[in-house]
């Protein structure tokens, strides 16, 4: 009985810290996770599209994708080596990783100017969503100045990805 | 000894200024400093910090880096008087200046 309690007082005190630990956002370990991830989702949906895509221009967008996001990541890669964090999968990771699968999924289904489509669109839309994650909760929550100084160096990059993949979504047309 | 060291300054000296250096740094998907101002003859030297390729394209193609591969640089010798808007081709984002006297 007295064992139950612990183990349930325990598990109490996990969740509560749990629950304040995502109050105050991802930590450190956890940011790394999901730039990594965030990257790595790029780099498979480019690798598709360059093997898939109709239209040269998505082929040279995809592959620019898969260059950009490997330097990032080998960039992150670098520096969590240096500051000996080990990324953390996390909630947020996670949906980032079953977002990504399921995109190539159903990209897979879809082929010509249709693929296309659904590629740019993604990628815009993707683009959009990593952005604001940056601003929102990964700049403000980062704690080791490196980090963030990481975050903040990459940022402009998905900026220019954004635009780019807008440039090339207009270019497909309706 | 003298005479040699003699004629060592006046060819020096009867040398043309030496052509200077500019450096333009690409780092965070941005050129800096984002306008540049050379003398006709200089050498201006792009450096890509970032872990990314990225380009140096005058709007008029005067002058094109193609791909400069992370950390690599590329050098123009400003061969031709102007105002020269650029950009990275790859981050269309990218925008800045270099002005040839």
């Amino acid at each position: 009985m007295t064992r139950w309690i612990e183990v349930a007082g325990g598990a109490l005190a996990l969740a509560l810290f749990a629950g304040a630990a995502a109050a105050a956002g991802p930590s450190d370990a956890q940011i790394a996770a999901i730039v990594v991830t965030a990257n790595q989702v790029d780099i498979d949906a480019g690798e598709l599209a360059k093997a898939r895509a109709q239209s040269p221009k998505v082929r040279e967008f995809a592959q620019q994708m898969i260059t950009d996001h490997t330097g990032v990541n080998k960039q992150a890669g670098a520096l969590v080596t240096k500051l000996k964090v080990t990324p953390e999968p996390n909630d947020t990771s996670k949906s980032l990783k079953q977002g990504g699968d399921a995109n190539v999924a159903s990209l897979k289904t879809l082929s010509g100017a249709a693929f296309d489509r659904a590629y740019v669109d993604h990628e815009v839309a993707y683009h959009q969503q990593v952005i604001d994650a940056l601003d929102k909760t990964l700049v403000p929550s980062a704690q080791n100045a490196e980090l963030k100084a990481l975050l903040v160096k990459v940022r402009p990059a998905f900026v220019a990805h954004l635009d780019h993949a807008k440039h090339v979504q207009a270019g497909l047309g309706k | 000894m003298i005479d040699r060291w003699l004629a060592t300054m006046l060819a020096c000296a009867a040398m043309p200024a030496l052509a200077a250096n500019q450096t333009v740094v690409i780092d965070g998907t941005a050129f800096a400093p984002a306008s540049v101002t050379v003398q006709r003859g200089d050498r201006v030297t792009w450096t890509n910090k970032d872990p990314f390729p990225h380009t140096a394209t005058a709007q008029d193609r005067t002058f094109d880096s193609r791909s400069i591969a992370a950390g690599d640089s590329w050098t123009w010798v400003a061969d031709k008087a102007g105002t020269f808007d650029y950009v990275c081709t790859l981050h269309p984002t990218m925008k800045a200046r270099l002005v040839v006297r």
